[in-house]
């Protein structure tokens, strides 16, 4: 485990000169407070914080109010909330999913589980802490938080978009070298995504000093191109599915 | 009436859709409002819509499937824009009188065309059986609403809708084609449902089963397509509605009282049900909106 004292700490430089815009930051802080206002969250439930979710949805507690609608898909979603404990074979998909995201993308992590592992401390199957793995905005911490305290973290999370301090989706791309040494560390050496990370990092002008690394080498030694999946019809020919008989 | 300058058309066509996607937003609001009270929620506040929309534009990431998914939005926001310079509203006829109803009903269509070809590149299963299901519902409620827009032009003599406005509301409320055609006003708001896409004709969204269908892979910029098609497509089918059967606009204020009644009544239904599946739902409208229309039809025509 790597310490994070290590981790060299990246200056923010100022904006691009490039923008001669003069209403460039009125839109800037149109865009920021629209983020702010309208969140489409992404709820993958593992554990039980998931109960505590519908009450805050619904009737009684009401999101809704507050510009925070659940949504299907993670090409849709701008929050990723993980609600309990994560296993090894869970945060695989978790990671996929995150991959998905479209930034500028926040991952809420909620229940104790998610901060240090909780009851499952112990377990040999379960991821203990979450930002080891990916970039975390919020945690909301409890066992489980009540729906009041998902809505104050949710408030929260709000004031920091608005203010643009939740920026943590960045981190992924300066630092993807230590979230995929982790990863690795827990997956095996031959762990990759479809999704190009090193790619998006220097599409977005995020590459730092520590987005390549022992690690990326390693992934681009396993790497495997990407191959489109062919379907193959087979008409007139009769099928027989192996372990069915007649009888 | 004084005929209109080409410049006229120009500016009449460019301002019709802005003046559509505005009450538009204000239509989301209140379908999200009233599914909000029959939940007994608060809802969302009043400039939810347009935050929506800025958010989605305003992302950095915006994922293109290929140049024909960039289309298929472009299609299915164009062929609402155009619809909407043939829809008359008070004061603002655009090219209404040279497109008409025929034209009209072909321009409505084209939408779910383009999604198709969008949704189709997107290469997601969930996205084809999606739009599969939506060309199927779009089937089932095309034929109600045919017959609707036949027996309407008939009883005009007419497929033009300035006519068709100006002889309604020379008659009054005595004359308008909900009072002269009940049946087909009935089998029109059936078609409506289905056109809206709302529960329970909402088998091609699905979202817990098919995680919204057509817009499965849609994230920023692409989504925000949607979101504004949305606006333009619940005003496009409620000035339709308020066209053919309410008399149309006399001014600007009994025309929003009536195209926001016209989308009250679909979303009052629609959050008390769940869903039909399709092949439910072909038969429900091919069944009891077909027959209403039929039977309104023979009366129309006799």
């Amino acid at each position: 485990m790597t310490d994070k004292t290590e981790i060299p700490v990246m200056i923010e430089r100022e904006q691009d000169p490039k923008r001669t815009n003069p209403l460039a930051h009125v839109f800037d802080e149109l865009v920021k407070f629209c983020r702010s206002r309208s969140m489409f969250m992404l709820h993958y439930c593992t554990g039980c914080g998931a109960i505590e979710l519908p009450p805050a949805m619904t009737s009684r507690f009401d999101m809704e109010r507050l510009g925070i609608q659940p949504m299907v898909t993670p090409r849709q979603a701008d929050i990723l909330l993980v609600t309990g404990y994560v296993s090894v074979k869970t945060l695989k998909r978790i990671i996929l999913t995150y991959e998905q995201m479209s930034s500028p993308k926040y991952v809420v992590g909620i229940c104790s589980c998610t901060v240090n592992g909780g009851m499952y401390w112990q377990s040999y199957a379960t991821a203990k802490k979450l930002d080891e793995y990916l970039p975390i905005d919020l945690y909301i911490a409890g066992c489980m938080p009540r729906p009041e305290a998902v809505i104050e973290g949710m408030q929260k999370l709000m004031a920091d978009i608005r203010s643009g301090k939740a920026s943590n989706w960045k981190d992924y791309y300066r630092n993807y070298d230590y979230y995929l040494g982790n990863q690795q560390h827990l997956f095996g050496e031959n762990w990759q995504t479809p999704t190009d990370v090193i790619g998006e990092a220097r599409n977005y002008s995020l590459e730092g000093p520590g987005t390549t690394g022992e690690h990326t080498q390693l992934l681009e030694q396993y790497q495997q191109p990407l191959e489109p999946i062919t379907t193959h019809f087979r008409i007139g020919e009769s099928v027989t599915v192996s372990g069915e008989e007649d009888t | 009436m004084t005929e209109l300058t080409t410049t006229e058309i120009i500016i009449e066509s460019i301002l019709m859709p802005i003046v559509a996607f505005v009450i538009g937003l204000f239509m989301v609001l209140m379908m999200r409002k009233i599914a909000a009270r029959i939940q007994r929620r608060v809802g969302p506040p009043v400039l939810q819509p347009i935050y929506d929309i800025v958010k989605l534009y305003g992302k950095n990431t915006q994922t293109s499937h290929g140049w024909m998914h960039d289309i298929g939005i472009v299609m299915a926001v164009g062929g609402y824009v155009a619809a909407e310079a043939m829809l008359p509203v008070p004061g603002l006829n655009g090219i209404a009188e040279k497109g008409g109803l025929i034209v009209l009903t072909y321009m409505i269509m084209i939408p779910s065309l383009g999604l198709a070809l969008g949704v189709g590149q997107c290469a997601n299963p969930n996205g084809s059986i999606g739009i599969s299901r939506a060309l199927t519902a779009m089937l089932a409620y095309d034929i109600p609403f045919v017959i609707v827009v036949f027996g309407v032009a008939w009883h005009f003599g007419t497929t033009n809708l300035v006519e068709i406005i100006a002889a309604q509301q020379a008659a009054g409320p005595s004359g308008w084609g909900a009072s002269q055609m009940p049946l087909l006003a009935i089998a029109g708001l059936f078609a409506l449902q289905g056109m809206l896409g709302k529960q329970p004709f909402e088998i091609y969204i699905a979202p817990a089963e098919i995680a919204t269908g057509p817009m499965v892979e849609m994230s920023g910029k692409y989504l925000g397509g949607l979101f504004v098609m949305q606006c333009l497509q619940i005003y496009t089918a409620a000035v339709l509605y308020a066209t053919l059967f309410l008399g149309g606009g006399e001014n600007w204020l009994s025309f929003l009282v009536k195209i926001f009644a016209v989308v009250a009544i679909p979303m009052s239904i629609a959050f008390v049900f769940p869903r039909y599946k399709t092949e439910d739902l072909i038969r429900l409208l091919w069944n009891w909106p077909v027959m209403l229309g039929l039977l309104g039809l023979a009366f129309v025509m006799n």
